[in-house]
């Protein structure tokens, strides 16, 4: 296997190469220019292609040279180089700090604001900090797997925890240790992580076969006094492809003794190594396992309130329902949190109108769940036009008579018909009923195939038929 | 009078632009626009992140609304000199490759020169990213990102901006504020459950009220009116002035060539005159009924400005007001089957196929013919009339393809189907039987003895 390994990456250079220049629009003659590389110049093609005219939004350097301004290849250059830092542009003058105290709470309410130590995940800090710091120590490699559903905590407690031991290391109370995170979503390729670690490592931006290159030498070839390297790969399983050889590798890294790598993955489904990883992939990854349970109410609860230490704006009767609420649907942190920022914001409203401060109370969050959770399906029914609630009942009058759900519109507009009939109105013609078709369809409440089938098209209701006599029970025309 | 010449014209170009290029002033849904207003001022002047849906039908204003609050908030200088907007449209940027080009070149980073951005798509992604990283809540601009047609972005492979753009709005990163808008209800669900954790769960939903005919009917008068003097100064007090520093994002055009009510003048006595007009004609019977219909049909405000744009066009030195029937012939207009006026219009032959299709849709309940089965039908009738018999067949095989063309007819699509000499074919007729009546019905000249065959399939 391991032979394999050392062989794969040779032949996929090219042959991803392929590829990736079609991907982009390229000719594939490209792709047999590029194999005449030298490797120790910085820049990522060396070029010599007059035939394309546009260049100069694509990145290749000296080729862009001649044609686009000269300053953008240099500035180009600077920036694969790691010379120019990345920027935004900057306010007109920093923010100040007067805020009331809802403000005060809303921003310690935001997702963003992580608390140095996470409550209610101590047991699973204490285990990912046992494993670092001893892999550490030893200064061997290994593998973690974390899993769990999304807001649950998984990435900020991995942080916090490599937070801690860099801080130990620092002090030196425990070997130093280099840090590198990637995220898989944040890649547009499973093969760009090497790009991403190479980077983070020297600061240098390279192609993907030079740094993938230049890795493997770094992590196969021995060398003294080389320190311990922790790899946080996060959503592992955007960087699966159908190879797998990226994983394959990120994974077999630590399996050398001279490569000191410890890599810890996340990933939201909990049997991920098994169901999507080859054998020999998920026989790398290990058992050493952790799964983040999502929150329950009383653990929600104790985040919400670990963020409003020492202030009196909010009811915890609120707090706790939020809690109660959120846990009951995914035990998402996140939702929580928005949600008690909403009810923050409303209650902000208030005081603005009534002009006298508002702690944030039961009526608020009462408010604010009600915007975040519901859909608004029945309110579109109830507004459409009565010419539309028609055609819905239409429908589930074919629904009703077939016993199918898929009605096709003729079967509808004979409905409607009588409906209309029914109720005397004039019945639109069958090309208007079926733009009131198309329009409720725009809205998902229908949903129906394309226009080519004309008058044979097939409808399919949306929404439960209980919701839309529900929706229409106060209708006019009923 | 050359004078009421002016004035007409005036009227016209005034009402049409006014219809069309209004795209900064909008009416009603108080609670909702204070709710968007608050949250762009909120991420542009105190650093908050945010995400937030805009969900409604298509022409309730979703578009009109973000206009006219980012009008609003523009004119301000502690607004636009601490943010940035940047615009993405679905239906332009159809892929992450293209949004993050655009998005780079808005924000104008580092890697972008002239509007042009080098640097592979990967690059563009990391150097975007780092960008926003390296930003911080205090110290940087703020970046509103638009996304309009925000269901299309749904569909972006492994839905990369959409996380990432979502992930910096849920992190100590630069501020920034994610504001979709989009018409499907269920956009939600189209999310991935890692970029729905990170979503804010914030929909602001803009739903027409119900049974509104009041609402329907000061519509028709607002969009119609002139406006007094004094109400132009209203206008002038709500629509401030935006600063040309603060429209420089070449892509973000909604705000540009604005309608500007100032650049039209008229004598107070028009004014006068065309609005009492308006007046009687809104409290006239027939109008009513013509706008009833109208509503009972589409509630939504978008169609209803461009019928109003047809009506308007009308206007010139002979038809100086809009009167009842005009409305009326609108309403007319509005409601007629634009098929049944196609059927109208062909040839005695192809009306004899279309009856000859009917009936055998009629006989054997819509089963699908092919050309032999309808020329058999078509020649048993036409050797017993007086005025077809002797009609070749290559002549009606032409009108039986002419019929295709206009998609009265359509082949049935399926497998080995195409391979079938056109005469053998199979086909579905594309009109419901009471079309046909009504075109045979109302066809002129057209022989009694093809409306009494209409009638009854026994010859």
């Amino acid at each position: 296997a391991l032979q394999q390994a050392a062989g794969t990456p040779k032949r996929s250079i090219q042959l991803s190469n392929i590829v990736e220049e079609y991907a982009n629009g390229r000719r594939v003659s490209r792709v047999l220019k590029l194999s005449p590389k030298k490797p120790d110049s910085g820049t990522e093609e060396p070029m010599e292609e007059p035939k394309t005219p546009k260049r100069s939004n694509r990145g290749s350097l000296a080729g862009s040279a001649t044609k686009s301004t000269p300053k953008s290849a240099s500035k180009m250059r600077l920036i694969r180089d790691g010379t120019i830092k990345p920027t935004i542009h900057s306010r007109d003058a920093p923010l100040g700090n007067e805020m009331n105290e809802l403000a005060i709470a809303r921003e310690r309410l935001h997702v963003s604001a992580t608390p140095a130590s996470l409550p209610c995940r101590e047991k699973e800090y204490e285990e990912i900090y046992n494993f670092l710091e001893g892999k550490i120590y030893d200064g061997c490699g290994g593998c973690m797997y974390i899993s769990g559903v999304p807001g649950t905590g998984k990435t900020a407690t991995t942080t916090a925890v490599i937070r801690a031991l860099k801080h130990l290391s620092e002090e030196e109370h425990i070997p130093k240790f280099e840090f590198v995170d990637i995220n898989g979503m944040r890649l547009t390729e499973p093969r760009q992580a090497y790009v991403h670690i190479h980077r983070q490592l020297t600061g240098k931006t390279l192609a993907w076969e030079q740094a993938y290159n230049l890795l493997n030498k770094r992590f196969t070839t021995k060398a003294p006094r080389r320190t311990t390297t922790v790899l946080l790969v996060d959503e592992l399983d955007i960087l699966c492809n159908k190879r797998q050889d990226v994983v394959y590798n990120i994974l077999n890294w630590p399996t050398m003794p001279t490569a000191q790598l410890i890599v810890v993955t996340i990933a939201n489904t909990m049997d991920l190594p098994e169901r999507l990883l080859k054998g020999k992939i998920s026989s790398r990854l290990g058992l050493t396992r952790l799964t983040f349970q999502p929150y329950n109410f009383r653990q929600l609860q104790e985040i919400v309130m670990a963020r409003l230490v020492g202030m009196s704006s909010f009811n915890s009767d609120a707090v706790q329902l939020v809690a109660r609420k959120v846990a009951a649907v995914s035990g998402d942190a996140r939702r929580a949190l928005d949600i008690c920022r909403r009810a923050t914001e409303l209650a902000d409203d208030q005081a603005r109108k009534t002009d006298q401060s508002v702690t944030v109370s039961m009526t608020h969050v009462q408010q604010a769940l009600t915007e975040m959770i519901t859909s608004a399906k029945v309110r579109t029914i109830r507004s459409s036009s009565r010419m539309e609630q028609l055609f819905l009942q239409a429908v589930t009058a074919e629904v009703a008579r077939t016993g199918i759900e898929e009605c096709n519109f003729l079967g509808v507009y004979s409905q409607y018909e009588s409906l209309a009939a029914f109720s005397g109105v004039s019945v639109p013609n069958p090309g208007r009923a079926m733009a009131i078709c198309a329009r409720l369809t725009a809205s998902r409440i229908l949903i129906c195939e394309g226009g080519s089938n004309d008058i044979y098209q097939k409808i399919l209701l949306n929404i439960s038929t209980d919701d839309v006599h529900f929706a229409l029970q106060a209708s006019k025309l009923l | 009078m050359p004078d009421a010449k002016n004035d007409v014209n005036n009227t016209r170009r005034f009402l049409k632009s006014r219809l069309i290029s209004d795209r900064a002033s909008f009416h009603g849904y108080e609670a909702e626009r204070q709710n968007i207003h608050d949250l762009l001022e909120r991420t542009a002047e105190h650093g908050e992140s945010n995400s937030a849906l805009l969900l409604g039908p298509r022409g309730i204003g979703k578009t009109t609304l973000v206009t006219s609050v980012l009008a609003e908030l523009l004119s301000k200088e502690t607004f636009y000199r601490n943010c940035l907007i940047v615009y993405l449209n679905g239906l332009v940027h159809i892929d992450d490759r293209l949004a993050l080009k655009s998005a780079t070149a808005q924000m104008n980073l580092e890697n972008a020169v002239d509007g042009k951005v080098f640097g592979s798509f990967a690059e563009n992604l990391a150097f975007l990213l780092e960008c926003l990283k390296a930003g911080d809540r205090k110290k940087s601009k703020s970046v509103i990102f638009l996304l309009e047609e925000f269901d299309l972005f749904c569909s972006h492979h492994n839905q990369t901006l959409l996380y990432n753009l979502f992930d910096v709005a849920q992190s100590a990163q630069a501020p920034i504020c994610v504001l979709g808008v989009t018409a499907r209800l269920d956009v939600i669900e189209l999310l991935e459950k890692r970029v729905k954790s990170r979503f804010s769960h914030r929909q602001i939903f803009l739903l027409p009220n119900e049974d509104d005919f009041d609402g329907r009917l000061e519509l028709f008068e607002r969009l119609l009116k002139l406006p007094t003097e004094q109400e132009m100064r209203t206008i002038d007090t709500a629509h401030p002035s935006i600063p040309s520093e603060a429209l420089n994002n070449e892509e973000f055009t909604l705000l540009r060539g604005l309608f500007n009510p100032r650049q039209f003048s008229f004598s107070s006595r028009w004014i006068t005159q065309w609005n009492r007009h308006i007046d009687k004609l809104v409290e006239n019977e027939e109008t009513l009924t013509v706008l009833q219909r109208m509503y009972d049909y589409d509630v939504l405000e978008g169609p209803f400005r461009m019928l109003l744009f047809e009506l308007v066009g009308n206007l010139d030195e002979e038809h100086p007001t809009i009167t009842v029937d005009l409305i009326q012939k609108l309403g007319e207009e509005y409601e007629s089957d634009d098929k049944v006026k196609l059927l109208m219009g062909l040839s005695v032959l192809e009306i004899c196929l279309i009856i000859a299709m009917k009936h055998h849709s009629e006989i054997y309940d819509r089963e699908p013919f092919n050309y032999e089965m309808i020329l058999t039908r078509f020649s048993k009738w036409a050797n017993s009339s007086s005025s077809m018999k002797g009609i070749e067949r290559p002549v009606v095989l032409k009108a039986f393809e002419h019929l295709k063309q206009l998609e009265f007819i359509a082949p049935v699509t399926g497998g080995s189907l195409t391979k079938v000499q056109k005469e053998y074919q199979i086909h579905r007729l594309l009109l419901t039987h009471g079309q046909i009546h009504q075109a045979v019905q109302r066809m002129p000249l057209l022989p009694t003895e093809i409306s009494q065959w209409e009638q009854s399939s026994l010859v």
